[in-house]
């Protein structure tokens, strides 16, 4: 389906929560079959950035578009089957089984009082298979580890069926085996079914290993976007982390080498 | 699965026992294959069928309602608030209903068919001022501005209410019935203006069931999936408030009933999704209900006791047994 508009492109956008300016000019863009990853600071903005492309948070300026049309004429169910947002944490409800959970990502396909018809079911399943939840689909929530919960999560997300899935810090809360579990997944949702995904992430060696593209968002703008290569230079990193760091890339691995106790640096940062 | 529906299965059974039960008796009792032919329109006139058309008929029916929408209201208002302590007292309207009902029985004592006019118009005033304070300001809509609102209200509408009795002492006996909980042998024509508060009530919490589910995994993935979540309580607070104060309006004060009966069905199906509990608590209220006020009029008959405390003695025991087993 050959198309001019991307799948998103977002310009000017600005945020206010509680009178404290978040987000002042960030812009984005998404294409399909591309995983992004944001990053930035504690407190830069990467958030409510891509909360306020899921239309979950209001903007206070700017525009966005999805597929060319604007968000704000877009709600409800149309809005779940255009792109899925995958919280860092949800509360996890006593009594509610995995595949409950992921069927209820499924209810905005349905009607009102309409139950799951023989697709919805193979939706479901589909999602639980593709984010590898198969094995626990019978336990309940409160029974999962934090990797497991977060696979879950992703499943929900799947289950809406839309083309990009954006997800919040995903690995934060993760030991480092989980975490390769959930970057290899999100990769392959993106390579093997063809999904675009924004994620927004912390940890820069994890970004360059499987995104395609970063976005660098510092003071509530977005300052930088390109080949993770490109953006993330050791100049970059000391500019916006105010870190005295260079990643590098050998075999597939990658690696952030930091001059933990060199503070000449991070003295000089905003 | 199969947990649930033996759950909901016993339900039922307990609703169709409970209901012959209260049909059948009372201060005559009526052999049960006679209540049955005479709901069947098969009945040969006489005194019973008078007895069950005119007298037992509507009593039960506003039990199994006021029974189904306490249970509801309680099951949404947890849901939507996502805290188990959560019923139609939380969000005022008990008090309101509670204080317009006794402004009617110590002021206006010669106007006491306004009692339910004035029990629901209060509780909902009650439940209307909650919501503008929830709903005004920072952080609109939040759980716990609709909570502190609502033990706000609760407190001031249970102040007025103690004020009034005080003030009146000699009539405050007549207010007892009402605040214990109890339902009347008046025919239908308390049903008659109040039900479309109920039909209301009940048809914003079906259609709430779904989007319920959603918000228990958060507000974040309920607007991914395109719900808002203030929408969601709000109307979840809206049916609650009106189910409550109609049910004041028939039967006085019964929150233990929408606190209890969706924590039991939870405990007892192990599962909190709504397309189970919102039934389940409705089938489970009713059941109750009707239950206790069987009792409550046949255990000392011809003397009626309000049914609020013998529902109590039914329901308490089967909730600590499975609160013991809860985690």
């Amino acid at each position: 389906m050959a198309t001019d508009h991307k799948l998103l492109s977002a310009e000017g956008i600005e945020v206010e929560l509680g009178g404290k300016q978040i987000l002042r000019g960030a812009a984005l863009e998404l294409e399909r079959g591309e995983l992004v990853a944001i990053v930035g600071p504690n407190g830069a903005g990467k958030s409510t950035l891509v909360r306020a492309v899921a239309g979950i948070q209001a903007l206070s300026a700017g525009r966005v578009c999805w597929s060319g049309r604007s968000l704000s004429g877009i709600r409800g169910r149309e809005l779940s089957r255009l792109r899925a947002f995958v919280p860092q944490r949800m509360p996890v409800p006593a009594g509610i089984d995995v595949r409950e959970a992921v069927t209820i990502g499924r209810s905005s396909h349905l009607r009102m009082l309409g139950r799951l018809t023989g697709a919805d079911r193979e939706a479901v399943d589909d999602s639980i298979a593709r984010a590898g939840v198969g094995r626990f689909a019978e336990r309940e929530l409160t029974t999962l580890s934090g990797g497991e919960l977060q696979r879950v999560q992703i499943a929900i997300g799947l289950a809406q069926e839309a083309p990009v899935l954006i997800a919040d810090e995903p690995t934060s809360q993760l030991d480092l085996g989980a975490t390769i579990g959930v970057a290899g997944l999100l990769r392959k949702l993106v390579t093997e079914h063809g999904l675009a995904v924004l994620l927004v992430v912390h940890d820069l060696a994890l970004a360059m290993a499987i995104a395609d593209r970063v976005v660098v968002v510092a003071d509530g703008q977005t300052v930088a976007s390109g080949e993770p290569e490109a953006v993330l230079t050791p100049e970059r990193l000391a500019a916006v982390w105010g870190a005295d760091a260079r990643l590098t890339e050998h075999d597939g691995r990658t690696a952030l080498h930091v001059a933990w106790l060199d503070t000449a640096i991070a003295v000089r940062a905003p | 699965m199969t947990r649930r529906t033996l759950v909901l299965a016993g339900l039922i059974t307990a609703l169709v026992l409970a209901t012959l039960a209260s049909l059948a008796l009372g201060a005559v009792k009526v052999p049960v294959s006679e209540v049955i032919d005479i709901l069947l329109g098969k009945g040969h006139g006489g005194p019973n069928q008078q007895i069950i058309e005119s007298l037992r008929l509507p009593r039960t029916v506003e039990a199994l309602i006021v029974g189904a929408a306490l249970g509801i209201a309680g099951a949404i208002l947890q849901g939507a608030l996502a805290n188990p302590l959560a019923s139609p007292d939380v969000i005022g309207v008990t008090a309101g209903s509670g204080f317009g009902a006794i402004l009617i029985i110590i002021l206006f004592p010669g106007s006491i068919a306004l009692l339910p006019v004035g029990a629901l118009s209060f509780g909902l005033l009650a439940a209307t001022l909650v919501f503008v304070f929830a709903w005004s300001g920072r952080n609109k809509g939040s759980v716990g501005k609709v909570v502190l609102a609502g033990i706000g209200m609760l407190s001031l509408f249970t102040a007025a209410t103690t004020g009034l009795l005080a003030a009146y002492p000699d009539r405050a006996p007549s207010a007892i019935f009402f605040i214990a909980g109890g339902l009347t042998s008046s025919g239908w024509e308390e049903m008659q203006t109040i039900w479309p508060y109920f039909a209301v009530g009940f048809i914003v919490a079906l259609a709430l069931i779904r989007p319920l589910d959603r918000l228990a995994l958060g507000d974040d993935v309920a607007a991914s999936l395109g719900s808002r979540p203030q929408l969601i309580r709000l109307g979840a607070g809206i049916a609650a408030a009106l189910l409550a104060a109609a049910s004041a309006a028939i039967a006085g004060l019964l929150g233990f009933l929408g606190l209890v009966v969706p924590h039991v069905v939870r405990m007892a199906g192990g599962s909190s999704s709504h397309t189970y509990v919102v039934p389940a608590s409705a089938i489970g209220g009713a059941a109750l209900l009707a239950a206790g006020d069987t009792l409550a009029r046949t255990l000392r008959a011809p003397i009626e006791m309000p049914v609020g405390p013998f529902m109590v003695v039914l329901g308490v025991p089967l909730f600590l047994w499975l609160l013991r087993k809860a985690v």
